[in-house]
């Protein structure tokens, strides 16, 4: 599918998963559960590592959206978490093209840690008609 | 439903989500930026809802009122639908709804989705749901 309004496909790369990631997305976030910043107690839950908020790579979802379409182009983003990750990976963040209409777009979104193990997958609406004030 | 709560939208918590996010364009945190790209105020990153939402309703919270422990669950899935852009200086007034509860695997996991409703002067904004999946077979701990 081409569409010059809208690329094929949408590509991030996040560099490894740092303590202080993760430390500071739980302050932003207000998400203080540990298992995203204690190691014995993710270790306790049945994780080996501690493991990254999943809004965090939402977050990161949003702005693989945003940088290309605007600030306030997203009309809806759906994530599904179906795996971990955790401290130490990283990510690929891509977004594929599924549909384009006249003032719209829609992609599919996946994401995978370098292993290749998958941590989300979802979709997008964006505007592709001028960023909303 | 929750009782309603009104949050308003620091210019400085928004910038160190940002921060929390890599999230470098200036139009999320700078507001002369923001006005020369022609909005009115900085808008906030998309998901940057769900960090306003835990002032209305921790996940703690939730489940303590849930009766679950906090380690024992995990989040499977978020939804948003953005109907108009939330700005810096914005008082949004925020609402929640369990949706539904369920389990799989013969109970083994137990889903509860969970409805956020987002309003800036009496108007919807955005609205959230999302998927908390309890595993209620989680190992003991060591």
């Amino acid at each position: 599918m081409t569409d010059a309004r809208c690329p094929a496909t949408l590509e991030l790369s996040l560099g490894p998963i740092t303590a202080v990631d993760l430390a500071l997305y739980a302050a932003a976030s207000g998400d203080l559960n540990p298992l995203h910043l204690d190691a014995e107690v993710a270790r306790a839950a049945g994780f080996e590592r501690p493991i990254a908020h999943g809004m965090r790579t939402m977050a990161c979802a949003g702005r693989l959206f945003t940088s290309r379409f605007g600030a306030t182009a997203l009309r809806a983003l759906d994530t599904r978490f179906v795996g971990t990750a955790k401290l130490g990976d990283s990510l690929l963040l891509r977004a594929t093209l599924t549909a384009a209409g006249d003032s719209t777009a829609d992609y599919a979104l996946s994401v995978q840690t370098s292993d290749g193990v998958s941590v989300a997958t979802g979709s997008a609406r964006v505007a592709l008609t001028a960023d909303r004030a | 439903m929750t009782a309603p709560t009104t949050h308003a939208v620091d210019a400085w918590r928004v910038k160190l989500f940002c921060h929390a996010i890599g999230e470098t364009d200036p139009v999320f945190h700078d507001a002369a930026a923001a006005r020369r790209a022609g909005h009115r105020a900085c808008p906030v990153p998309p998901t940057f809802l769900k960090a306003l939402e835990s002032e209305h309703q921790s996940g703690a919270a939730l489940m303590k009122l849930l009766d679950v422990p906090m380690t024992g669950v995990l989040h499977a899935e978020q939804r948003f639908e953005f109907e108009s852009p939330v700005h810096v200086g914005d008082t949004v007034e925020i609402s929640r709804t369990v949706a539904e509860i369920f389990d799989k695997r013969g109970g083994a996991m137990t889903f509860i989705v969970v409805d956020s409703h987002f309003r800036v002067a009496g108007q919807a904004v955005a609205s959230a749901r999302q998927t908390i999946v309890v595993r209620n077979s989680m190992p003991a701990a060591a």
